[in-house]
């Protein structure tokens, strides 16, 4: 390469972001004369309530080359099959939002057009009697998929569950065998270059200056580069998403591990209950507004299921996203990039869609204004699909209990989501992109879940009589009832396949 | 149910070959409705402009056959030839010919792609011709052919073909079809729950309606058809002229000839048939949904009138209405068909506004800025080779990249990370991926024996 | 007087339904070349004509008279009719189907509607419409006959027709005169009786023709002119079991679709039919006059058509009850001459056909022998008690709320005979069909679960099939029956291509 390239690229922040970016890094950057510098503090807490995650993580892990088991054994990881949703659409309700489909195509009709005309018709099994992975993760029982396509076992995916803590401290050591260069310290300032308003360097607080060309802004909330010294300025969702602060508490826990975590909906916010190998990860989402700090504390700890063994620790943010996440040389990944709460773990994987996206639009010193402009493109559609599929899980609701719920209830949603759930409830289509990280399933999953149930179905459907769709959906039901108890617990399959803690 | 009553009853306006595929497809989904179509007299202008020949993609030939309708029975009945890709002559600024092939192109190198590896070499002073690295481009260079086997491990694996059919041939294979399953022909167009308006751009359901001309300077279509002795290539072949282009579209016994051209540029040309590009407003209001080129006449230099009638008549029937309170289904079906137009609007603009074509209406329209949307496209491939893919496309990204390529976009820069590749590591990796096509291409029967056989 | 040898005079007092499907019948025992069949109406005197829908028997009477059944429909703008659709009947906003035919089929001796049932207690609440073809073929708007091939699910379909009854009457007035039948214009004056037995002499018509006769046919209506007013054979009222005494009737026009049955609806004190014919479609309301007033009912019929009111309403008056000897002496009623009831299940007309062939089964000589005039009033007697029972179950097991006269209804004691079948049904399912009762197991089942009365327990013998096999034949019952009728033209289409009107 002729002299244009980055040569040294700066990481501002640890935790998830700050090491998954440099591990990721450190991997694709292998062999080039590209240096990776992460500066951190360890006084700064990071904020760790991204525990829970998406299939697209295995991926992650696979392409760094990271074994499984070990991985797990180091973080006290858990497997997780979806996130169950209590108290969404109306109190008392449960529903799970799976990784996998619902049953399969009968006579070519997509089968939640069937099941919704046979919930019309009287039939009484809930969509997830059709759900290997959600039959399973009730009875607290997990394997690996089967590769082979025609076996129901290939039907669904999974991911994990883990410290986020003992994640970056793993990826932190992988990062630092290849070549990442850790610098503890504190960030308190980052001079921009005169005429181009560049980021030239980062000023630490006992003086040091830490050189670059290319710096990531992994500092979290405040965002210490895009916004404090580029003031990128900031996207305000508050009005679609109320919620603006947390709690957070782990405790100990007796339960057989459970593969999925829980979100319960609560008064004005929700909790979750994220289960680990060595503790249960609590935490209460609330809207300050509707619930004192206070209250908000005393919901959580009635709630959780055995002894706390820290101290509650609040959160603040506003949910929404920077303008712009690459501007001029920096890229902002992880909180300083935005906030959209944990409802559906998006967190980590928003880190890992910005660490590749960055990769495909790596630059160089001419700084192309494109390569920003593009990858702003993208990034901005994903955060604006992720917070139109969680506003669909407030805004979906029958609940009328609280102010809270009367407010996301009747509030205005974005034109394209209105679009959405009218479509689906008229006619049971599922509106979708061509890209993007919830496919269909996933509407279908959290729709039908929170009772938006298809008033009419598709007509090739009308081939099948009532009877006829009911008997097949019986055998269905027995099949997969079957299969789902065939499979070992999650205790004793971690044991098995060498990812217990000891 | 909603206590609306069902849809029973379809009446379909129009009777070219977007009328009977609709008839078809539509009474194949649905044998329930009772379906007529009308006959409207004249030339078959239901997929925008009249012509002799049109395309199938490689994605057509998928679904069509998921549909029932597969390959042998297509190449017999339509007279079709196999078509691996478009010829382009007159297009380039260099006046070199270029070949946009269908399919992927070459191979990626760990996570770059192989487009961008290509744009690393060229800005080191490599010629490269990225058809060289297209196996469908490969066969059609030697004149050989035959569909990729199961599975996708080989070179092989990554040819794609489409089909050249005649469109008279089409329609009437359709038609027989559709007659068949219990549809109705009547002479006017009776009551009915649903109108499927497939009568073209002179339908009597025009609504309102967006002009394109201030884009699209073309405005005059001829077509006809040849008889050939031997069976024409495998490709259709594209020409840029002063005035316009003509495209010569490969069947089984003949050629389907399209001349384009704008008016204003050639005022000694013969008469021929007037075309006016642009769309309705809304492709379906009410009970009256507008399909192929009664809802949208795209400038057929992307030659994917066909595809985008199947892609209608697919769409009506994936959102065919449940009961006659439609509004939802019209609704969504109006979105997807709105990403449809735009896409394709994009794909036929950037295909004729910045090519090297030589001649003043080609100067005109490289000297037009592009409109916003479109623009972007270009201007970011222009920068970096990388290509925007919003929801509707009718280009995948290797169309996409196939294009641009073709017309001479040369991106002023690409992967920064391939940029960091040593050279011979790419030369090696170019010439493994050429080598094994090459020597899969060898297998290949001759194409001329592969289509006698498959029309026995 | 009782003579010997064989009757060799028939004289069918009065024309309509009643009449001309007797003089059809009997016109064959002119065959002989002795024995005569003459049918005394005017045209002065309107029928009635409120029974226009028909049960499946009815083909064995064309077939009987060797009638062809695409020209009978045309000749009668008819159509064809799969069942009775009762909307509102159990409870507003509900409806339900009685087909024709049956439900599946027995499962190794076990009857299908105890298979279901054992599945419903298995968590399968599958709809019991789906295992019956008409039913299924109803609601799609489709019609066919089945093509004789028994081996096709298409040879379940039972069907019966809609027709014009003046139109059905002119028709059989066409066959019957064709084969012997004389027809006498002439308003009945008085009915001559023997002075010592009492029998029918002969009928003197107003314009002073005589017109004797062995056998006397009495088709003269509500009026009764034979067997009511000049033998006194006695009315048995049945208004306290179906309290309905008035109906109005109003045609209205043809709308579509084509509906391929007929439509009971429930209303505030009584129902309203609907019958759909090619030229038109036949409505009215029965009523009970101490629940309504007269105005009332046709404003609600005029208030409740799809189409336009083609005639004004027409008015009637009946009492619900049977002739206590529908033969008497020498003369035999038919049609309302020998008693009514509402045409809630369409069976006026059968009414009619199985007096005449149990008068054919037992056709006297001029002797008149008692044996086979009490068989015939015995039979008579039976048949029509169960049919009554049935209209009765249709009453009281309604649960509509807030209307007096459907309170009543459901209040109201019922026959033994009718309680002890309801009994048995809701306790276990059971069901018997007794000494060739009209409606079969499929009909009382159909209306008992429509209405709601389902059973408590299910036949034990169900439970020893293997329930994964049940369940692969249920499937393939109801995927054969759907895939059946979707196959089938709509009925419009079907008539117009077999027995389309004709104007006559």
């Amino acid at each position: 390469m002729e002299g244009r390239a980055v040569e040294r690229v700066v990481i501002v922040g640890g935790g998830t972001a700050g090491w998954m970016t440099a591990a990721a890094l450190a991997h694709r950057l292998q062999g080039l004369p590209i240096s990776v510098t992460l500066v951190e503090s360890e006084e700064i807490g990071t904020v760790g309530v991204g525990e829970a995650t998406v299939p697209h993580i295995r991926f992650f892990n696979a392409r760094l080359g990271i074994d499984e088991a070990d991985f797990m054994r180091r973080t006290s990881a858990t497997f997780k099959l979806g996130i169950e949703f209590r108290n969404w659409g109306r109190k008392g309700d449960s529903y799970i939002h799976p990784f996998g489909v619902f049953g399969e195509e009968i006579e070519g009709v997509p089968f939640h057009h069937l099941w919704a005309r046979f919930a019309r018709a009287g039939g009484r099994d809930p969509v997830e009697a059709f759900s290997l992975p959600v039959l399973a993760a009730r009875m607290d029982r997990f394997a690996h998929p089967d590769p082979d396509p025609d076996s129901l076992l290939s039907t669904y995916s999974y991911a994990y569950q883990f410290d986020a803590g003992l994640y970056a401290a793993y990826l932190r050591a992988y990062a630092e065998a290849r070549g990442v260069r850790r610098v503890e310290g504190r960030v308190v300032g980052a001079p921009l270059q005169g005429e181009t308003g560049f980021v030239e360097s980062v000023v630490l607080q006992d003086g040091r200056i830490i050189v670059g060309e290319l710096f990531i802004d992994c500092s979290g909330f405040r965002g210490l580069l895009i916004e404090q010294a580029l003031q990128a300025g900031y996207e305000d969702w508050s009005h679609w998403l109320p919620c603006d602060r947390a709690v957070a508490v782990p405790c100990r826990s007796d339960a057989p591990l459970s593969p999925y975590t829980r979100a319960t909906a609560l008064d004005a916010g929700w909790a979750w209950r994220i289960p680990l190998q060595h503790r249960v990860g609590n935490g209460h989402v609330y809207c300050s507004s509707h619930i004192s700090d206070e209250a908000a504390r005393d919901a959580l700890l009635g709630q959780i299921e055995g002894e706390p063994i820290a101290e509650p620790r609040f959160l603040r943010f506003t949910t929404g996203r920077r303008h712009k996440q690459w501007d001029r040389n920096v890229v902002a990944i992880g909180l300083a990039a935005g906030f959209l709460e944990p409802l559906e773990s998006t967190s980590i994987h928003l880190i890992q869609l910005a660490v590749g996206r960055l990769l495909d639009h790596f630059p160089d010193r001419d700084w192309d204004p494109f390569c920003a402009r593009e990858y702003n493109r993208l990034m901005d559609l994903e955060y604006e699909r992720v917070r139109d599929f969680l506003i669909l899980h407030y805004h979906a609701t029958e609940r009328d209990d609280t102010p809270f719920w009367n407010q996301v209830r009747t509030m205005q949603v974005p034109d394209s989501l209105a679009h959405r759930l009218e479509t689906f409830r008229k006619r049971g289509v599922v509106v979708n992109y061509r890209d993007g990280m919830f496919l269909d399933a996933s509407w279908i999953a959290v729709y039908l879940g929170q009772r938006v149930i298809p008033e009419t179905s598709d007509p090739r459907g009308e081939v099948l009589s009532d009877a006829g769709l009911m008997l097949r959906l019986a055998s269905m039901r027995d099949e997969y009832a079957q299969m789902a108890s065939q499979l070992p617990k999650q205790n004793a399959f971690l044991e098995r396949i060498g990812a217990h803690v000891g | 149910m909603s206590g609306d009553a069902a849809v029973t009853s379809v009446a379909i306006a129009g009777s070219g070959l977007a009328g009977w595929l609709a008839a078809s497809l539509v009474a194949r989904a649905l044998p329930d409705l009772a379906i007529t179509v009308t006959e409207t007299p004249g030339p078959d202008r239901s997929l925008g402009v009249t012509t002799a020949a049109e395309i199938l993609l490689p994605d057509d030939l998928l679904m069509l056959g998921e549909a029932g309708w597969n390959g042998p029975d297509l190449l017999r009945e339509c007279r079709a030839g196999f078509l691996l890709g478009t010829a382009l002559t007159g297009w380039r600024a260099d006046g070199a010919a270029a070949f946009m092939p269908f399919g992927e192109i070459g191979a990626p190198l760990g996570p770059v792609p192989f487009h961008q590896l290509v744009s690393t070499q060229r800005r080191r002073g490599e010629a490269v011709n990225l058809a060289n690295y297209s196996i469908g481009a490969l066969a059609a260079q030697a004149g050989r052919f035959a569909p990729p086997p199961p599975g996708d491990e080989t070179a092989h694996s990554a040819l794609a073909f489409g089909l050249c059919v005649d469109t008279q041939r089409m329609a009437a294979m359709l038609r027989e079809d559709a007659l068949e399953r219990g549809v109705q022909l009547t002479g006017a167009l009776s009551d009915a729950d649903l109108v499927i308006d497939a009568s073209g751009p002179d339908s009597r359901f025009a609504g309102a309606r967006e002009d394109w001309s201030a884009w699209f300077p073309f405005d005059r279509v001829a077509s006809a058809r040849r008889s050939s002795e031997a069976p024409p290539p495998p490709y259709v072949h594209c020409d840029a002229h002063a005035a316009g282009w003509q495209s010569f579209a490969p069947l089984a016994d003949g050629v389907g000839e399209l001349f384009v051209f704008a008016s204003a540029d050639a005022p000694g040309a013969p008469p021929a048939e007037p075309f006016a590009p642009g769309c309705e407003v809304a492709a379906w209001t009410d009970n009256v949904v507008r399909i192929a080129g009664a809802a949208a006449q795209h400038d057929p230099v992307s030659g994917l009138q066909l595809h985008i009638a199947l892609a209608d008549v697919l769409r009506l029937i994936a959102l065919f209405p449940a009961t006659r309170e439609l509004a939802a289904e019209a609704a969504e079906y109006n979105r997807q068909w709105r990403e449809q137009t735009d896409c394709a609007f994009d794909a036929a603009l950037l295909r004729l506004a910045r090519t090297g074509a030589r001649g003043a209406v080609w100067d005109r329209l490289r000297a037009s800025p592009l409109p916003e949307r479109a623009g972007y496209r270009h201007d970011l491939y222009a920068a970096n080779g990388r290509i925007v893919l919003h929801d509707g496309e009718v280009l995948d990204e290797a169309g996409w990249i196939a294009q641009f390529d073709a017309l001479g976009v040369q991106p002023r820069k690409g992967d920064a990370l391939a940029d960091a590749l040593p050279s011979e590591r790419i030369a090696a990796h170019f010439a493994a991926i050429r080598q094994a096509m090459i020597a899969a291409v060898g297998r290949m029967p001759p194409y001329q024996a592969l289509l006698a056989q498959a029309v026995a | 007087m009782m003579g010997a040898g064989p009757i060799r005079k028939v004289v069918i007092a009065g024309g309509g339904t009643a009449g001309w499907m007797a003089a059809a019948a009997l016109a064959r025992l002119t065959g002989n070349g002795v024995t005569e069949v003459v049918l005394v109406e005017s045209e002065e005197i309107g029928t009635v004509g409120v029974g226009e829908a028909t049960i499946p028997p009815i083909r064995t009477f064309n077939a009987m008279l060797g009638i062809d059944e695409n020209e009978f429909v045309a000749a009668t703008q008819g159509s064809f009719k799969l069942g009775i659709e009762f909307a509102g009947w159990r409870r507003e906003g509900e409806a339900y189907l009685h087909p024709f035919g049956a439900y599946g089929a027995d499962i190794d001796g076990v009857k299908f509607h105890q298979v279901w049932l054992a599945m419903r207690a298995a968590g399968l609440p599958l709809p019991l419409d789906d295992f019956s073809l008409c039913t299924t073929a109803a609601r799609l708007h489709r019609f066919q006959r089945p093509d004789g091939n028994p081996a096709s699910p298409l040879s379940q379909l039972a069907y019966a027709f809609h027709f014009d009854a003046g139109l059905y009457a002119a028709f059989l007035r066409r066959h019957a005169e064709a084969r012997g039948v004389v027809r006498q214009e002439g308003k009945i004056a008085e009915v001559r009786l023997d002075g010592e037995s009492g029998f029918i002499r002969a009928l003197a018509l107003e314009d002073g023709r005589v017109i004797e006769g062995d056998l006397f046919i009495d088709c003269t209506g509500f009026r009764a002119l034979l067997i009511g007013e000049a033998l006194g054979s006695a009315y048995e009222d049945w208004s306290h079991w179906l309290p309905c005494d008035r109906a109005v009737a109003v045609p209205s026009t043809r709308t579509a679709p084509l509906l391929p049955y007929t439509r009971s609806t429930a209303r505030r004190a009584g129902w309203q039919w609907r019958i759909p014919l090619q030229h038109r479609t036949g409505n009215g309301m029965v009523y009970c006059s101490r629940h309504i007033s007269d105005d009332e009912a046709a404003a609600t019929l005029l208030a409740n058509l799809d189409g336009e009111a083609t005639a004004d309403p027409r008015p009637l008056r009946f009492t619900t009850g049977i002739r206590k000897e529908p033969w008497r002496k020498n003369c035999v009623a038919l049609g309302l001459a020998s008693g009514f009831m509402e045409p809630l299940e369409s069976t006026s007309i059968h009414l009619i056909q199985i007096g005449i062939s149990k008068l054919l089964a037992l056709f006297p000589d001029a002797s008149f022998p008692a044996h086979e005039r009490d068989e015939y009033n015995r039979l008579t007697a039976l048949q029509w008690a169960q049919i009554r029972d049935f209209l009765i179950l249709h009453y009281k097991q309604t649960e509509r709320a807030g209307e007096p006269f459907w309170e009543e209804c459901a209040g109201m004691p019922i026959p033994e005979s009718l309680a002890r079948k309801m009994a048995l049904f809701r306790a276990a399912g059971r069901l018997f069909r007794y000494e060739d009762e009209l409606f079969t197991d499929a009909s009382w089942t159909a209306v008992m679960i429509g209405q709601g009365l389902m059973p408590e327990r299910h036949d034990p013998l169900a439970d020893t099939l293997d329930p994964r096999e049940v369940r692969d034949l249920a499937m393939r019952m109801a995927d054969a029956f759907r895939r059946t009728a979707r196959a089938m033209p709509t009925h419009a289409d079907y008539i117009a291509r077999h027995c389309a009107g004709r104007t006559m």
